[in-house]
Order: C-alpha cells, then sequence, then structure tokens
C-alpha cells in the first residue's frame, strides 16, 4: 500500500488516495474487523490515587466505550462503503479517504495494535518478537498490520501543520 | 522505565511574573508515558492533533518520551487536564493527569 501524492482535482476535493493492492485490501479489512481489541478498562486518568477521584475514572472508561461504539458505527458503514475502493485507468486498485476518515482509521488501527499488544503481555517488542510470533502468532500478526498500515496512513499526513 | 519529572520539559520552563491571584488553579500536569507499541511518527501526529503543536514542538515532545520515558505536555486547570488526557486515550496514548506537588 501506498500514498498517493495528490492530483489537482483530488486536492480540490481533499481526498487522499492510496495505491493498494487486493491482497493488502483483504488484509487490512480482516485487521479492521478485530476491532475493538482494549478494553475501555485499561485507561488509566492518573497513576496517583489523590488527583483523580473514582467518579472520574469511570468518565474516562465510559467515554472510552462511547468512542469505542462510535468508531463501530463508522466502521460498518466502511465495510458497507464499497465507493471507498475504486479502480484506477489502468484497473490498479485505489483506497479514497477523506482527512476525517483517515483520522478515525489511524485511531481504530491503534487499538487493534496497543489491544494486541496488551494482549501479549505488554511486551518490549525489540528483543522478543521471534518467541511473541510463536507464542500468540493472532495477537502478534493483528499488531503488526495494524502497525503497517498505520505507517503508510501517516505517510499522507506529513507536511501537514495546523492551522 | 524513568521516574523523576524532567526539570525542564520543552515548552513548559520558566513563566513570566504575573498576578495570580485571580488566574484559575492550573496546577495539573498532563504527561505522556513511553511505551514500545505507539509509533513515533503517530505519537508526533497525535500531539499535533490534539494541541495544534507545530510539527517541531510536537516531534521534540515525541522523542522526550521516547528517551526520557516521559514528557510533560502541559500544565492546565483540572477540567482541561482532564479533557486532553480523554483525547490522548482517544489515540491510545498512555497519558495522564497529575496534581502538581
Amino acid at each position: 500500500m501506498k500514498f498517493l501524492r495528490p492530483t489537482k482535482e483530488l486536492r480540490a476535493a481533499s481526498h487522499l488516495v492510496f495505491q493498494i493492492t487486493p491482497t493488502e485490501k483483504a488484509v487490512l479489512l480482516t485487521t479492521l474487523k478485530l476491532f475493538p481489541v482494549l478494553d475501555s478498562a485499561h485507561h488509566q486518568l492518573s497513576k496517583s490515587d489523590s488527583a483523580v477521584r473514582p467518579s472520574e475514572q469511570h468518565l474516562l472508561e465510559e467515554s472510552m466505550a462511547q468512542q469505542q461504539s462510535a468508531h463501530q458505527r463508522k466502521l460498518s458503514q466502511f465495510f458497507r462503503a464499497e465507493k471507498q475502493f475504486f479502480r484506477a485507468e489502468r484497473g490498479e486498485l485505489r483506497l479514497s479517504l477523506s482527512p476525517a476518515q483517515l483520522e478515525w482509521l489511524l485511531q481504530v488501527l491503534n487499538d487493534i495494535r496497543v489491544g494486541s499488544w496488551v494482549q501479549l503481555g505488554c511486551p518490549e517488542l525489540e528483543s522478543m518478537r521471534r518467541e511473541l510470533a510463536r507464542e500468540n502468532p493472532v495477537a502478534f500478526t493483528a499488531m503488526e498490520t495494524s502497525g503497517y498500515f498505520q505507517m503508510v496512513l501517516l505517510e499522507a499526513c506529513k507536511g501537514d501543520e495546523p492551522a | 522505565m524513568e521516574t523523576a519529572i524532567p526539570v525542564t520539559a520543552p515548552g513548559t520552563g520558566q513563566e513570566e511574573k504575573t498576578d495570580t491571584k485571580n488566574l484559575p488553579d492550573r496546577g495539573y500536569l498532563v504527561i505522556c508515558w513511553n511505551d514500545p507499541v505507539n509509533l513515533m511518527d503517530y505519537v508526533t501526529h497525535v500531539f499535533q492533533s490534539v494541541f495544534r503543536w507545530p510539527k517541531a514542538r510536537a516531534e521534540q515532545h515525541m522523542l522526550q518520551v521516547h528517551h526520557a520515558g516521559k514528557s510533560l505536555l502541559v500544565r492546565e486547570t483540572f477540567e482541561k487536564a482532564e479533557h486532553y488526557v480523554h483525547q490522548l486515550h482517544g489515540y491510545g496514548l498512555h497519558a495522564t493527569m497529575e496534581k502538581e506537588e
């Protein structure tokens, strides 16, 4: 998968277009179907008990659960809307995203990546890749593939400066 | 992971002396902690999106998280600090709010 620098028409429509192979499309959709992976109880508002009340911690968990539901609704639309994927002139497959779609897709992929990492036991990654892949290949593969797609999506954000 | 808050964090250095009598209590620190799973470019992107920081400043904080184990992002009122922590968690970062000693 690769970000394609926008043509004049696409820039006007503010769409971001990616070159994607049919295999990558299948892997992306399979990975996205894993969402949500991260438990909302994983989120911790403070390391110090004195800084926040239990009700405020509860509010954070509730807010994260609501966000996951909203992402799930958008994902259902994403799976139904085949227009996200289209064929270019020479027949190559493309994925088109609006900036807002790219933003939530990054969050969804990161939920899968971090959630899979938690399932693996929050390990240090550099030295343990081989063992992790052997012990829990599903979580390991989900973590790696979501990271791969995140990196490609982030390519499209490079050069963006907040107004 | 290191435990001490860095003496000087990017963009949170010495502040000008002002009359603080009527100012809201900005005694809450929003801290982002290192983990081995969030991608460096992703963390930079999140800081840019949440705080509307220019890329250079976002990168500076991301590198501090990576090398020092954590970075003090902002010093804010309780409500604003809570709002930022919610946003950072929404992106999957490990961020907390702590009362300034």
